[in-house]
């Protein structure tokens, strides 16, 4: 009972504060929207193209790549980067046309097209383009060859006027798409990516900056005060607990109605996303204390603050998407709360998984809210009864 | 016993680190005492407090608050108790009405229990017209009373305060003064920590002067001065026959010294209230006119100067 008084006399001072109210509710929501206006939502993968005197069909096969919108496409002069920036991560995709393509499909030979995919979400994304493009040249040129063929006109005219029916014909390529797999919902994945990423990034931030109210509380003797009073030690431990998880708890909801409310942010299966913010709040509640009760000053405490928030969350995938990030990188990611946090979204908003696709994920996020609580009660506690 | 002790400590010793802050004190006080504890900053008195109060682990000795032993675990002896720290411990984003019903609770109180006695507490501090403001933009007095108040919620036995009046403007300082005295009255023991003399002189039943953790003596501010066997100072201004006077004077009994000057006479004595018409009739009848008296009675500034070789402020 007691610890939830003092739990709700911390929920109070926080959201008494109006500079609290705008970083914990207003500011998160603007970036999602700034950043769901910005970028549409989706992070474009980059494919890097290797095309060596392609002739005009592998030119075509090129912009058609890059008209596509999904890709963000970068010519490369040398086969060999192609593939060793797609091992590394640095492209998310590659294709290497051969010398000469257009002779070879025009002289009915085939072409060995080589393409190259990382095993990620991103790559899957990459596969669905690449191969829509491809299937689209390769229907008209077999339209092509075929009308050629039979009415003795040209190939390359027979390709134009293929061509032509082909524009005619858009619901190919669309059908391509929706056939296959398309990473979000179009409408709803605008914001999607931006929410995930901001939600993790601003409850554990905040929670971090929230430490300087704990500081306070013990600079200004109340602590002490409060244990003068008929209160275990362990109650203060535990309403000062409970009130950084109240504030994340209420933030990630916030974050989590609100975007799907305003920008029809899907977040998945509903009992997976709430485990996953209970025990990632946990988690920043944790660190949150932890900082509260081994710093002394609010000016320590709010830059330390500051710095493992922001840089935790951008190491994490919470500011460039972990797709995008090297294998190393991805692993060294993986210290962080976020990116566990983020691959547990990852799983729920873009497989459509449940809670047991991301068991693994909750159990870590488990594993890092006992290891910080334990901290953090211990320090807390010695602070207090010196 | 008739009167039964509401604190009882004996032995209490703490050391930080190589520093021994406090090194084996123990007093008592029994129902409606005031008791205090006068040294200088560093003496051990918010050491001394902190254990008692069961804040602070202790490496030796005991507290009984009430009769119950007091650890920093104990909360039913911590229930007959009201601590006031020495800083300001009120949140200064809440207003005092929140302060005062947020500890209420911690004290225990029922919910009903918690708003009735806030405001009962909120008129004792007079604050009562500024309950609604937030404590950051009261003045430096009002806060201390906020301070002071909050341990008065659960009209605890023994209430400790520590130093309330350091950096409190005169009027305000008064202000505590009297709620102390009015408190004490009310049959509440009191421990106070002070390093203001006059303050110990005016509230205390008993006074225990600490230094460097050590409690070197203890009494009623009577025992006390006799203790070190100071007596008391009188300066007559005066015209006259002055040796006279002055020869006849040092013939009393318990005066034990009198010294004719220019145009007064310097007397040492023990009991001068008692003895100064007995004085004045010798000036008349040795042919002195008398036309000023100062009585200067030892305190217990003189007291400290005496048992520790150095003033209680620097
Ligand atoms: N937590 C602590 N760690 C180390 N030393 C301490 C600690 N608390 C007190 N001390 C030291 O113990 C001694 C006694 O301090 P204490 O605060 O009890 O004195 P005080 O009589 O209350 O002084 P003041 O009148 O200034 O409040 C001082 O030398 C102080 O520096
Ligand atoms: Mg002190």
């Amino acid at each position: 009972m007691k610890s939830l008084t003092i739990a709700g006399n911390n929920l109070r001072r926080t959201f008494r504060q109006p500079s609290n109210i705008f970083f914990v509710f207003i500011f998160p929501m603007l970036l999602i929207l700034l950043l769901g206006v910005s970028f549409g939502g989706e992070f474009k993968p980059r494919v890097g193209v290797y095309a060596d005197d392609p002739g005009p069909m592998g030119e075509e096969l090129v912009s058609s790549l890059a008209g596509s919108g999904n890709l963000e496409i970068t010519r490369i002069q040398e086969p060999e980067s192609v593939r060793s920036s797609v091992e590394r991560g640095t492209l998310q995709g590659g294709v290497l046309l051969p010398d000469g393509y257009s002779g070879i499909l025009r002289s009915g030979g085939q072409a060995r097209v080589e393409y190259l995919l990382r095993p990620d979400q991103l790559g899957q994304q990459v596969r669905t383009s690449v191969e829509s493009t491809f299937s689209r040249q390769a229907v008209i040129l077999r339209a092509a060859r075929f009308s050629s063929g039979e009415t003795g006109i040209s190939f390359d005219e027979a390709r134009t006027q293929a061509a032509a029916v082909a524009l005619a014909l858009p619901e190919i390529e669309v059908e391509v798409r929706t056939a296959g797999e398309t990473l979000y919902p179009e409408d709803r994945g605008r914001f999607g990516q931006g929410a995930s990423s901001q939600l993790l990034l601003f409850v554990f931030l905040t929670s971090l900056t929230g430490s300087v109210a704990l500081i306070e509380t013990r600079r200004l003797g109340l602590s002490r005060r409060m244990l003068s009073t008929p209160t275990p030690a362990r109650t203060l431990v535990s309403g000062e607990m409970l009130g950084r998880l109240g504030v994340a708890l209420i933030q990630g909801t916030f974050i989590m109605a609100g975007s799907w409310l305003v920008f029809g942010v899907s977040w998945g299966n509903p009992a997976g996303a709430a485990a996953l913010l209970v025990l990632f709040s946990l988690t920043a509640a944790g660190a949150g204390m932890l900082l509260g009760s081994v710093f002394s000053t609010e000016q320590q405490a709010i830059a330390v603050g500051l710095l493992l928030g922001l840089g935790l969350a951008a190491l994490g995938g919470s500011m460039v998407p972990l797709e995008a990030f090297s294998d190393t990188m991805r692993k060294v990611a993986h210290i962080t709360p976020h990116a566990w946090a983020l691959d547990g979204f990852t799983a729920l908003v873009r497989r459509g998984e449940g809670v047991d696709a991301i068991i693994t994920e909750l159990a870590v996020l488990g594993a890092y809210a006992a290891v910080l609580l334990s901290l953090a009660t211990w320090r807390l506690r010695r602070a207090i009864t010196g | 016993m008739s009167v039964q002790n509401i604190l009882e400590c004996n032995g209490l010793r703490k050391a930080f680190g190589d520093l021994v802050a406090v090194g084996g004190v123990g007093f008592h006080i029994s129902e409606g005492e005031t008791y205090g504890l006068l040294g200088p900053n560093g003496a051990g008195k918010t050491t001394t407090i902190s254990m008692i109060a069961g804040l602070l682990e202790r490496d030796r000795g005991e507290v009984f608050v009430d009769g119950m032993p007091m650890t920093t675990r104990s909360v039913r002896a911590k229930k007959a108790i009201g601590y006031v720290p020495q800083e300001l411990a009120v949140y200064p984003d809440l207003t005092a009405r929140e302060n005062l019903r947020f500890f209420a609770r911690l004290y225990g109180m029922q919910a009903t229990d918690v708003k009735r006695r806030a405001e009962e507490v909120l008129e004792i501090i007079g604050l009562g017209d500024r309950a609604g403001s937030r404590v950051k933009e009261y003045s430096g007095g009002m806060k201390r009373r906020l301070n002071i108040g909050i341990g008065l919620l659960h009209r605890p036995r023994l209430l400790i305060l520590d130093e309330p009046t350091v950096g409190v403007d005169p009027q305000s300082r008064n202000a505590i003064l009297e709620s102390v005295e009015e408190l004490a009255g009310a049959g509440m023991a009191v421990l106070y920590t002070t390093h203001y003399m006059e303050e110990a002189e005016r509230l205390c039943d008993r006074v225990g002067i600490i230094d460097l953790g050590q409690l070197m003596a203890e009494g009623t501010r009577r025992e006390l001065v006799s203790l070190v066997g100071e007596r008391d100072r009188v300066a007559l201004a005066a015209s006259g026959n002055l040796e006279a006077a002055a020869r006849a004077m040092a013939s009393l009994e318990s005066v034990h010294e009198a010294c004719p000057g220019g145009e007064s006479i310097h007397l040492l004595v023990d009991q001068a209230r008692n003895l100064l018409p007995r004085i004045l009739e010798e000036a008349a009848k040795a042919g002195a006119s008398v036309n000023g008296v100062e009585v200067t009675e030892p305190n217990l500034e003189a007291v400290f100067l005496h048992l520790t070789g150095k003033a209680l402020r620097d």
